[in-house]
């Protein structure tokens, strides 16, 4: 693998502007993502994953804004740059719903040739489609271009926003809860599929869930967010086997494992911080078993625990003065 | 406390008869939590609903206590009503924006008149619910915009038990709840069923939460139940090849575990759930199982006792 970051986020913040007030939807978050990555995010409503995912789409809308912060994809801050020209082409995106990101009145062949048209692919544009429904398993592709999103299932119409989304060999593609309308059985060939396409293209995904055992299968690194701010981060088994920050803690431990005998589940108590009047300190405070007066006033510090691996957290500041 | 048997529930459509629920038996004792699992469109819904008879069922028996509830008009179903209630999947559509919470949860007893009993007496007991289900009674005013997803579940709660009910229809109840939410209202529910001696019928997808609460499990595919088990025992020994599948796909919080199971073996099913329109015939999961015979297509299929109540509907098996 190499080692080259694709995308570099940092000191990202952004809001929205509505009429209750500022949102801060995303506040002060950096990460990177390396060439041929699957970096997964997790987080429940409101922890602002897709708020800063849409921020690197350049599709926070009219009332979002990017308050500071760079986010750098191959070497160029796109931020200040024209999103339209990266947008479908290096840098696309998969949605949650199948049901309402494909357009109803256009055929799934004239929605797949639109990124081709749109970016002056050079080469046969109604082969480049044949071949990419047929990869992602919809076929016979020549008589279903023709058809229309009414006539697909949940699974295949994912599976044609996936054909769509990857039609311009895109660098980085970023599937927002891609699985979470459909059933089991459809999940697991939606993210074979994803998986096995990464590996054939080398591309990298950022994969938004807040289902974690899909992050314990798919992902080589993951960020843990909640409230904005990224909680904790680190690859796959540092998340898991050595879980640092009480709000992963108590992710993990609310989730029941078929795997294991029955035991009552210990949940997180209370709700998650209302982002239009944020906590001072850190945002998990509230429901946090292990808060100190410190976290009420101020903003946690990172530890870092290992390369890969860091948390924000007073405890580990104070663990490493003790 | 009920026994379903070859319940059957179609529905007319333009495009012809679909079988939701296509031959459905089983029981739930008194005290227990039976869950219903299955993909959407297998009629695991349905089967709730024309249990508690929000539909007509179109064949087959519902027995309720001792009574048959198949055929009785609704002013003889008001009282096993009382008895039986819901709580549905989506917090935001299922609670009347323009009533407060201490109306919604009043509502119920006074449909059913219960103990005709006075407004404070009333007030006194929508507290009290309240209370039950973590909330405090200053919030009785209030109105469901001003609570958040878990919170508006926990008023569905507080209504459902409004009426003293032994039998509790969850249709899932925390799927459209976050993570850490969903284990707060689970716990909520396994508390007040040793409190209140409930039973509960727990229909959800996500099978891990099933096994959790769950003392027996149905997995239903297709308008009818393949197997039915322990919840331990279906989870550690599954036999019908489509429960088999079912549960390797079940995502596992644990890295190492996945892994494992990836390598073992990737039962990933093709296809998709064929249409309740025009269901396959014989057993109705030929098309898409993995160890099919010719033969499969032939002969119904009967849920079959092997053994310790676990029911399997696949001779194969």
């Amino acid at each position: 693998m190499n080692d080259e970051n694709i995308l570099s986020v940092k000191d990202l913040e952004m809001s929205f502007f509505t009429s209750a007030g500022e949102v801060k939807a995303v506040d002060k978050i950096s990460f990177d993502i390396k060439r041929g990555e699957i970096l997964g995010i997790v987080g429940e409503s409101g922890s602002g994953k897709s708020a800063s995912m849409l921020s690197i789409m350049g599709l926070q809308g009219s009332s979002g804004r990017i308050k500071s912060g760079s986010i750098f994809f191959q070497g160029r801050d796109i931020t200040t740059l024209n999103m339209k020209e990266i947008r479908g082409k290096n840098i696309s995106m998969i949605f949650q719903d199948p049901m309402t990101s494909l357009n109803p009145v256009l055929t799934i062949g004239y929605q797949l040739e639109e990124p081709l048209k749109r970016h002056k692919w050079n080469g046969n544009i109604r082969e480049r489609s044949i071949k990419m429904l047929e990869k992602v398993g919809i076929v016979p592709a020549v008589q279903r271009l023709k058809q229309y999103p009414h006539e697909f299932s949940g699974g295949q119409r994912q599976r044609i926003m996936i054909a769509m989304s990857m039609i311009c060999n895109p660098e980085l593609l970023i599937a927002d809860e891609p699985t979470t309308a459909l059933d089991v059985t459809v999940q697991a060939q939606i993210l074979k599929l994803m998986k096995d396409l990464q590996q054939e293209t080398k591309m990298s995904i950022i994969l938004i869930t807040h289902d974690l055992g899909i992050i314990a299968g798919y992902a080589d690194r993951v960020l843990v967010m909640y409230g904005g701010k990224i909680m904790e981060q680190g690859t796959r088994r540092e998340i898991f086997y050595s879980t640092s920050h009480p709000y992963t803690k108590g992710l993990l431990r609310s989730v029941p494992n078929p795997d294991k005998p029955k035991e009552r589940l210990i949940p997180i108590e209370g709700q998650p911080p209302n982002l239009l009047n944020p906590p001072k300190g850190c945002p998990y405070v509230k429901r946090c078993p292990e808060a100190m007066k410190i976290c009420l006033e101020n903003k946690p510090e990172k530890n870092i625990l290992s390369e890969t691996h860091s948390y924000s957290c007073w405890l580990g500041v104070k663990n490493n003065n003790a | 406390m009920l026994k379903v048997s070859g319940l059957k529930k179609f529905f007319d459509t333009p495009d012809g008869k679909l079988y939701s629920v296509n031959g459905v038996s089983f029981e739930i004792k008194r005290g227990e939590t039976l869950g219903l699992v299955g993909e959407s469109g297998c009629g695991k819904t349905t089967t709730g609903r024309t249990i508690i008879k929000l539909y007509e069922p179109d064949e087959g028996k519902i027995i309720f206590d001792g009574h048959d509830i198949t055929n009785i008009t609704p002013e003889k179903m008001l009282p096993f009503r009382k008895k039986m209630q819901m709580i549905f999947q989506d917090p935001y559509a299922s609670l009347n924006p323009r009533m407060t919470v201490g109306e919604i949860v009043r509502e119920p007893m006074i449909i059913h008149g219960v103990n005709k009993i006075s407004k404070d007496e009333h007030h006194d007991r929508v507290n009290h619910l309240l209370k039950l289900v973590g909330l405090n009674s200053e919030q009785a005013g209030r109105y469901p915009h001003e609570f958040s997803g878990g919170q508006r579940q926990r008023i569905g709660i507080a209504r459902a038990l409004a009426v003293e009910p032994e039998f509790i229809i969850c249709d899932e109840p925390i799927s459209a709840l976050d993570v850490s939410i969903q284990a707060q209202i689970v716990n909520m529910l396994e508390d007040l069923q040793k409190k209140l001696c409930l039973t509960y019928l727990f229909i959800a997808h996500d099978l891990s939460m099933v096994k959790h609460i769950s003392s027996r499990v149905a997995v239903m595919y297709l308008g009818k139940i393949v197997e039915l088990a322990d919840s331990d025992e279906l989870y550690s020994r599954p036999l019908h090849p489509y429960t088999i599948s079912l549960l390797s796909s079940i995502p596992i919080p644990d890295p190492d575990k996945s892994d494992q199971t990836k390598k073992r073996k990737s039962v990933v099913l093709e296809g998709e759930i064929p249409s309740a329109l025009n269901p396959p015939s014989g057993c109705n999961f030929h098309t898409r199982c993995p160890k099919a015979k010719p033969e499969c297509k032939n002969f119904d299929t009967i849920l079959k006792d092997i053994g310790n109540g676990h029911l399997c509907a696949c001779p194969f098996a």
